[in-house]
């Protein structure tokens, strides 16, 4: 058993280092560090501690990154194996479930710890800037190490569990998703239920939940570390269970090396583990089955006829889920409207049909999550999805541009969207005012401008990486934004001067539009023109 | 002024066609013809270039150098009319596996931009004509191999395109599937279709197909009718004699004839075969009409012709491309 680990184990490892995707990662963990500092250099005037947001910041970084490995690179290990057909000649070799689990997974969790370990000389740096001392440092790093090997082991886990990697990525974001927001939506709904609706055991099962949560943490253990009494943040976004806690001794930097996070997530990691070796037989059936079959597969319903926008039709039709899930959808979205409704009654509000306060900014914040969502979930798969498929030769044959084809696929997607705009447009309606309180004019321009950006981006990874395209993305769009963000108010300031200097007014609309344009001109663009050639070369393949 | 007639105009000409990939040459100076209404083979090797020069003529490549006209249409500066007239079918299943059968011919009719009243007539057609009728409704997904080539060979064909190209259309096919493939491919000949089908499969090529071209290592080795490659290359053609029944005498009685140069046996003698060499002034016929004077048991008398796959031997060198 010992030479099948190693044999696999220094197998994955150059395999690993002949593949682009390893070297992507660790090129984003330097650019973390790189970023880390640049963004502090930034502060040096504003801030008294200018090592703690250093830091703070490398630790966000890293657990952003750290998950969006999870996702994507860790989640492949045994999938790639049933991707490619060769778990039998595995098997066949006289490998039994330990060495392949053991040997597949070690070797990508080594290289990133080995990530993690050359990064510590360079955040010293933040005790000499001020606000930090070694002892949290270390204890920091120790907390990302087990939180990297418990996403890895959880990937792992989804990667024996599932038959493709794009099933083991989308089990793996949902996991680790679920136990991000768990404590949040268990203490929203307790809150949200009148007394007396539940049991003393459910509400007690419920209440334990962001605990039992708090206990493996790394966002409250990064907070315990570094006494951020605001909670763990990511994008301002508090990632904290809300049971963080900052003591006098942890603002002082005085914390302990090892606390219970650490030992909670390696016992965690190792249950997944082992639950991923035992199962593994039992899981690993071939990644296509469908083989030739004599019984007639058929679909009960009928889609209707093409379009004349026959891209556009297959988009809407088979891809995004065509008529019937979009009108699962628009249910789905009257259905949140009227919880958000019914809570804002049970807690003695009653305004008609409207909703009021933090239940209508709520109720748009959820809808518009859910436009994002599926506005990435689109760009990244619709492309992919020919790629998958291996479809782009054939539709490169038909007498349509390629730019037609790729308009023709926005089109398809964008019909999916309706249901969840519609939905915003009737949040904002039927809203008292809040909505448009809470939004400035520059809140709603740098979503529209990120959502634009983040959806190309995902388009054009699709056709480079196989899974990690939306995970990818969401890691290159948080610097990107504030790396755009400077440029774009920079160009539209330079418009309005020249505006004012030949006395043209520049009024909302008039800005709103020039920096659709610059944005459009110097970012989409570009990345439109890319997808289009990767498209044309990927279809010559 | 000469009018070009589209009887004249080739199919597919071909005309010194080189295209290089990373520093790999691919394809060099290729050269060849295939006219309409034909069926013409193209082989080579793994790796000869067959799959790039194919890309090439349905507009998914752009070549370094040469020039390729489909009908007399540029594929470099009209790729649009190309498109509509030829139907591809690449090597691997490039399907939508979970549309219909229906769904899948009515999105690419669609494509190709044909009324919905004429794509149930189309649609209706090529389902016959690939006999897929019974499946229209089934998920492509639940389809067996034969089938998806069926299918796949139907979506080629719901535009009535003039040109075929059908890129290993038999690979991983049953035999009985692939006899049925067969059988369709001559079906289209005889509706007038040109088929350009590279295969490996050379004893099916050389019954199906009117002409072929051979290309190794991206340069073209023979490129014309199937009956002058299956020619033997010696000057003098070799004769084959079979008689019904065994004669111990026959051998030296037909050696003795005026014009037979050599009478042997082949190389698994049954002692009812012959191979018979003439000298250069007799003719086939004279000597026919002497052997008939024998008064042997002729079961049949035929000039000998080499199999493609000794042709694609001698034309084709050993080894794998580096």
């Amino acid at each position: 058993m010992i030479s099948g680990v190693t044999t696999l184990f220094n197998w994955t490892l150059k395999m690993d280092s002949k593949s682009v995707y390893p070297h992507i990662v660790r090129a984003g963990f330097a650019g973390a560090m790189l970023f880390a500092i640049s963004m502090s250099f930034t502060d040096v005037f504003g801030t008294g501690s200018m090592g703690l947001r250093f830091f703070e910041l490398v630790c966000t970084l890293n657990v952003l990154i750290i998950t969006v490995s999870g996702i994507s690179y860790f989640v492949t290990a045994v999938t790639e194996e049933k991707d490619a057909g060769t778990y039998a000649l595995l098997r066949l070799a006289g490998m039994n479930s330990l060495s392949i689990t053991l040997g597949k997974s070690t070797s990508r969790l080594v290289s990133s710890l080995m990530l993690l370990v050359i990064q510590m000389p360079f955040t010293f740096l933040s005790i000499t800037l001020g606000g930090v001392l070694w002892n949290q440092i270390v204890a920091a790093y120790l907390a990302l190490a087990a939180w990297m090997i418990l996403v890895a082991n959880l990937a792992l886990f989804c990667s024996v569990r599932c038959a493709t990697s794009g099933r083991a990525a989308g089990l793996a974001a949902t996991t680790i998703g679920f136990f991000v927001f768990l404590p949040r939506i268990s203490s929203a709904f307790l809150g949200a239920i009148p007394p007396g609706v539940l049991s003393t055991g459910t509400i007690a099962f419920l209440g334990s939940i962001p605990a039992v949560c708090s206990k493996i943490s790394v966002f409250d253990r990064l907070a315990e570390i570094l006494g951020l009494t605001s909670g763990f943040t990511i994008l301002g976004i508090d990632f904290s269970t809300g049971l963080t806690t900052i003591s006098t001794a942890s603002i002082k930097g005085e914390v302990l090396i090892v606390a219970g996070q650490f030992w909670s997530s390696l016992l965690t990691a190792l249950v997944l583990f082992v639950i991923s070796t035992v199962t593994l037989d039992f899981w690993s059936a071939p990644a296509d089955t469908a083989g030739p079959s004599e019984n007639k597969s058929v679909r009960r319903w009928s889609v209707g006829r093409c379009w004349n926008l026959s891209v556009a039709w297959k988009e809407f039709l088979f891809f995004t889920g065509g008529r019937t899930f979009a009108i699962a959808k628009f249910l789905a979205g009257g259905l949140v409207f009227a919880g958000f409704r019914m809570f804002q009654e049970m807690d003695g509000y009653s305004n008609g049909l409207a909703l009021r306060g933090d239940y209508s900014w709520w109720a748009f914040l959820t809808f518009m999550m859910t436009l994002t969502a599926e506005v990435l979930l689109y760009s990244s798969g619709c492309l992919f999805d020919e790629v998958r498929q291996q479809t782009q030769s054939t539709l490169a044959t038909v007498p349509i541009s390629s730019v037609r084809i790729l308009v023709e696929k926005f089109a398809g997607c964008a019909i999916a969207l309706i249901p969840a705009i519609v939905w915003i447009f009737i949040t904002l309606i039927l809203s008292d005012g809040t909505i448009v309180r809470n939004c400035s004019a520059t809140m709603v321009s740098s979503y529209l401008i990120m959502l634009g950006f983040a959806s190309h981006l995902a388009a054009l990874l699709s056709l480079y990486t196989r899974w990690a395209a939306l995970p990818l993305t969401i890691l290159l769009a948080t610097p990107a934004f504030f790396c755009m963000a400077a440029p774009i108010l920079g160009l539209t300031a330079v418009t309005s001067v020249f505006a004012r200097s030949h006395n043209i007014e520049v009024t909302l609309l008039l800005s709103s539009i020039i920096n659709v344009f610059w944005t459009w001109m110097f970012v989409l663009l570009p990345l439109q023109i890319w997808i289009r050639d990767r498209w044309i070369a990927l279809s010559q393949q | 002024m000469s009018t070009i007639t589209r009887d004249t105009v080739p199919a597919i000409s071909v005309t010194n066609l080189s295209h290089a990939f990373k520093g790999h040459q691919a394809l060099s100076q290729v050269t060849f013809c295939v006219m309409p209404q034909t069926l013409h083979g193209f082989v080579g090797p793994n790796g000869a270039g067959k799959t790039t020069t194919l890309k090439a003529i349905c507009t998914l490549l752009k070549p370094n150098w040469g020039e390729v006209q489909v009908f007399g249409h540029s594929v470099r500066n009209d790729s649009v009319a190309v498109r509509r007239r030829i139907g591809f079918m690449p090597d691997h299943f490039s399907m939508y596996r979970q549309m219909t059968v229906f769904e899948y011919l009515d999105f690419f009719a669609a494509a190709y931009g044909l009324p919905v009243r004429q794509r149930d007539t189309v649609i209706h057609d090529v389902l016959t004509l690939t006999d897929m009728e019974g499946r229209r409704d089934d998920l492509i997904s639940g389809l067996s191999r034969g089938m998806q080539q069926r299918v796949s060979l139907a979506r080629v064909l719901v535009h009535d395109p003039d040109l075929l190209l059908l890129d290993e259309p038999a690979s991983g096919l049953d035999p009985r599937a692939r006899i049925e493939l067969m059988e369709i491919l001559r079906e289209l000949r005889r509706m007038g279709k040109t088929v350009f089908i590279s295969s490996h499969i050379l004893s099916e090529l050389a019954e199906l197909c009117d002409s072929v071209t051979i290309i190794d290592r991206g340069q073209i080795k023979f490129s014309g009718p199937m009956d002058i490659l299956l020619e033997s290359p010696d000057e003098r053609p070799l004769y084959n004699l079979k008689l019904a029944t065994i004669s111990e005498t026959a051998m030296q009685r037909i050696k003795e004839l005026p014009g037979v140069e050599t009478v042997s046996e082949p190389e698994f003698a049954t002692g009812r075969d012959y191979n018979i060499q003439l000298a250069p002034a007799t003719s086939a016929n004279e000597f026919l009409r002497q052997l008939l004077t024998l008064d042997l048991s002729i079961t049949s008398f035929s000039q000998q012709r080499r199999h493609l796959n000794q042709a694609f031997m001698d034309l084709t060198t050993r080894g794998v491309r580096t």
